[in-house]
């Protein structure tokens, strides 16, 4: 190592040749590397800003049309341009309630079984399955329910419920009306098969941070796997499953595609949930093209407004909850 | 021991444990049952349809025979630029998170938003999209459709290539430093090469994430019955196509759609397991 | 001081190197009232210390006593962290390396770092030892062949990898992939070489060799190394630094250290009271 230049032996305003040559390269290259990254970042800041300016440019004139009546009135024509959202509002809430009702009590006991029960070796491979579910594109889901999942209901199902519950008082007038095979319930049953996913890999992730201290001690108490679970699992992660469960609502709410063909596009709001109606996504995703007027188009960009709110707000929550969680578990 | 399997307070929490556990076999049996019917049905009813004339001819106009072709054409179009936008700027925003500004205010904020982005309504980037191109350019386009999917691919090239990058241990960072390597050099030439195959997976998975994605599709590409390359112009993808053939009253349109998605899902899944077997290796 | 060299190996059996005194001997770097904060809390208080030009020099202490914080310094290798800073001066070659405005990359080209752990970049042998000196070299083909020979010859890691260099460097053993980081260091020519703990992940016979390694070095270039180990501090260095707390308690020849401390804490280190 003799060989090295004495003269380059100088700290940093070296004046020696070559090294300072390169070294100002290198720390220009740097500098714009740094530039580039926090560009991007930036960008995606940019991003979902533009999205809100977007869509609030676009409400603009139904906005200023019908004022905030546009969200509490239920009249939906065209032809009379008279907007109100009420309607795909309703729609939008009771599929992804229907949707949840299913799918987080069935989502967290397949957790339950994937963390607790499920014997090592068959743990990888249903955990892919269920994440497989959840990789099945959303138009799958639509193409599915329409042809083959609404009729078998309108054939089994759904007379079945109006059999059964028309004639018990308060339930009549939700399972009411001839069976159309596709409604309100069909969407949420397939919302709830699509969200089922979102929420079991969320809850078995946070299953799986639970410290196996706890549980050894729960066991070594003498519960039974239920009342670990039960008890110990359920209350320590609480936090990271409503996050979960919240995560899933997002997706519910925001789902077009698997809706739009289920869900008969039917801007009415009705008690039955046997009946047709609509949800933001659907009604934007079928009138969106064939909007002709400003105004109308407008009152769909006011709708994917008002779904975007809903949903920024839904999401925001499910992060801060799981971030909680991470929190709790970093110490 | 015999008086305590009858203590009759044991003997119901074990009947209660016994209903917990089949309740959660049967969930996951209900699960993975849809799985099965789901595939089992998309295979049946795609099946059929699949032939060359998929791929050769392009979609018919109602009551004739036809392919797929121009909508194949456009959504791989479509996605290629769509890819090509997207990951160079979430690749740079996830090391911008991971590498520089780890716990710094900036990364925060854009993990916050980014995960927002990840999860938001596709619909309503359509709508955005319409927005500011769509509407100002006057007619739907192509490059309005890939901009609305690379919006998509964005948040989910940023959140794998941040987790990855995260995942390459400091002290690789520090033994790059102590020979002198700049900060840049030492992100490009060890940090992202010791995560290459996690960032490969999140492109992939972006890749599947777009190719099934419709709504955002509708009013940006919009369709086109016809072949066309011309990415200035309304462009047909496979899964509007679908759309638009399973809701319609003609039997060979819906044999069509069904073909369609049988190729779209075999996509998606065969880039999901792949991405998941690039990431498992390790 | 010098009273105790001829009678140390004869009382400490393990010192391999009889004591020296400092006068005369070329200080390579002279750290002075330095301190080190994470954050709010200070890790190190008042170090006034020299590393003299072609010894080893090894800082021990029981862990947390901020011997590796010390090392770090000496790379600037804390500033790769946010909210972690240095006061005080440390001299190298003349120049204050804390200063602002020095140019960190070059500073680390100079003061090499070998880790506790090894760490072989993701990519083959040759590249492994060839990428640092791409960095500031132009080199021909046949000139760079050379140049990794020589660093793999200086780490004496040549004839084990001469007829796989295309392999990856993570497909080496523990011990070899050590080497490889020497000689990944050797190659960019540094003056200083920084060792943290470098065979604490090393079985015996893999220590042995690297023990080997250093005492050659030091002909070369000015060592330091960080260890837990008092027997290896005492094998391979000529000046021992014992640290407790974030204070420098004693710095002494390490025959002298040894066998004759002065303090009552390094007394009680060294004879293995606590640690």
């Amino acid at each position: 190592m003799s060989e090295v230049a004495l003269n380059d032996r100088a700290l940093g305003t070296t004046k020696s040749t070559s090294r300072a040559a390169v070294l100002q390269r290198l720390r220009l290259t740097d500098n714009i590397f740094l530039g580039l990254t926090r560009g991007a970042a930036l960008l995606v800041l940019a991003i979902l800003s533009g999205v809100i300016l977007a869509l609030v440019i676009g409400s603009l004139p139904a906005l200023k049309t019908f004022g905030f009546a546009f969200v509490y009135t239920e009249v939906w024509n065209p032809v009379t341009e008279q907007f109100g959202a009420l309607a795909p509002i309703y729609g939008t809430v009771v599929t992804s309630v229907i949707a949840m009702l299913i799918a987080v009590p069935v989502g967290i006991m397949v957790a339950f079984f994937l963390t607790e029960l499920c014997p090592k070796m068959l743990r990888r491979p249903i955990a892919i399955a269920i994440e497989l579910l959840a990789g099945i594109p959303s138009i799958i889901y639509g193409i599915w329910g329409l042809f083959v999942f609404a009729p078998f209901l309108q054939k089994y199902v759904q007379p079945f419920l109006i059999d059964t519950f028309g004639n018990v008082p308060g339930l009549s007038s939700v399972f009411e009306g001839p069976p159309y095979g596709i409604g309100i319930l069909t969407a949420g049953l397939i919302l709830a098969i699509m969200v089922l996913p979102f929420i079991t890999a969320i809850s078995r992730d946070v299953f799986d941070a639970v410290p196996p201290v706890l549980k050894e001690a729960a066991y070594g108490l003498g519960c039974t796997k239920w009342e670990v679970f039960r008890n110990v699992i359920l209350p320590y992660t609480r936090v990271g499953v409503i996050g979960g469960v919240m995560l899933g609502l997002g997706r519910a709410l925001g789902e077009t595609m698997a809706v739009t063909f289920v869900i008969g596009n039917a801007h009415k709001i009705s008690a039955s949930i046997l009946q047709p109606g609509t949800t933001i996504s659907a009604a934007i995703a079928n009138e969106f093209t064939e909007a002709v007027s400003d105004l109308y188009t407008s009152s769909l960009t006011a709708l994917g407004l008002i779904l975007f709110v809903i949903t920024f707000f839904v999401l925001a929550a499910a992060r801060y909850m799981l971030l909680r969680l991470q929190k709790q578990g970093g110490k | 021991m015999a008086s305590f399997a009858s203590n009759p307070l044991y003997a119901r929490r074990r009947r209660a444990d016994v209903v917990a556990k089949t309740l959660a076999y049967a969930a996951t049996a209900f699960g993975l049952g849809w799985l099965v019917l789901i595939l089992g049905i998309l295979l049946y009813n795609g099946i059929g349809g699949l032939s060359l004339d998929v791929f050769t001819h392009d979609t018919p106009p109602p009551g004739s025979d036809g392919g797929l072709q121009n909508a194949i054409v456009g959504s791989l179009m479509m996605t290629i630029l769509a890819v090509v936008i997207g990951t160079p700027i979430g690749i740079l925003a996830g090391t911008y998170m991971a590498e520089y500004g780890r716990h710094g205010r900036l990364s925060q904020i854009v993990r916050f938003i980014n995960d927002i982005l990840l999860s938001a309504p596709s619909i309503v980037v359509g709508l955005f999209v319409y927005q500011i191109m769509v509407a100002p350019m006057g007619h739907f386009s192509g490059y309005a459709g890939a901009v609305s999917l690379a919006v998509l691919v964005i948040p989910v090239v940023v959140r794998t290539t941040e987790d990855m990058l995260n995942l390459v241990p400091d002290t690789m960072r520090e033994a790059a430093a102590s020979i002198g390597l700049p900060r840049a050099h030492l992100i490009v030439r060890i940090a992202y090469r010791a995560a290459s195959a996690g960032i490969v997976t999140g492109v992939l998975l972006a890749i599947a994430r777009v190719s099934g994605e419709t709504a955002p599709l509708l009013f940006t590409a919009l369709n086109n019955q016809f072949f066309s390359v011309n990415m200035n112009a309304p462009m047909p993808s496979l899964p509007v196509v679908i759309f638009q053939f399973a809701l319609s009253p003609y039997e060979e349109w819906q044999r069509l759609a069904w073909t369609g998605a049988l190729l779209i899902t075999v996509t998606v899944l065969v880039l999901s397991i792949l991405a998941r077997s690039l990431t498992a290796r390790k | 001081m010098d009273t105790a060299t001829q009678t140390a190996p004869a009382t400490n059996p393990m010192v391999r190197h009889a004591a020296i005194g400092t006068e005369g001997l070329p200080e390579k770097v002279t750290i002075r009232n330095l301190e080190f904060f994470y954050g709010e809390s200070r890790a190190l208080k008042g170090i006034t210390l020299s590393l003299y030009a072609n010894k080893t020099t090894a800082f021990i202490g029981p862990s947390g006593c901020g011997k590796s914080t010390l090392l770090r310094i000496l790379n600037r290798m804390y500033d790769l962290y946010p909210g972690q800073r240095a006061t005080g001066d440390v001299m190298f070659d003349g120049d204050n390396l804390l200063a602002p405005g020095v140019d960190i990359n070059l500073l680390r080209a100079r003061i090499g770092m070998v880790f506790q752990k090894p760490t072989p970049f993701p990519m083959s042998i040759y590249e492994n030892v060839a990428f640092g000196i791409r960095l500031y070299e132009k080199l021909p083909r046949a000139e760079m062949d050379a140049r990794v020979e020589q660093s793999l010859r200086r780490a004496a890691l040549w004839d084990e990898v001469k007829d796989k260099l295309g392999a990856s460097g993570l497909s080496l053993s523990g011990g070899q992939q050590q080497r490889l980081c020497i000689a990944r260091t050797v190659a960019v020519k540094p003056e200083v070489i920084l060792f943290d703990e470098p065979c604490s992940a090393l079985d015996p016979i893999s220590t042995a060799k690297i023990e080997e390694l250093i005492d050659e070095m030091k002909k070369d270039y000015t060592i330091v190394i960080v260890t837990h180990n008092m027997q290896q501090a005492a094998r391979v260095s000529d000046f021992t630094a014992f640290m407790y707390l974030g204070e420098l308690i004693e710095f002494d020849a390490t025959a002298n250290l040894f066998t004759t401390p002065k303090d009552k804490r390094t007394q009680a280190y060294i004879t293995g009271r606590f640690g």
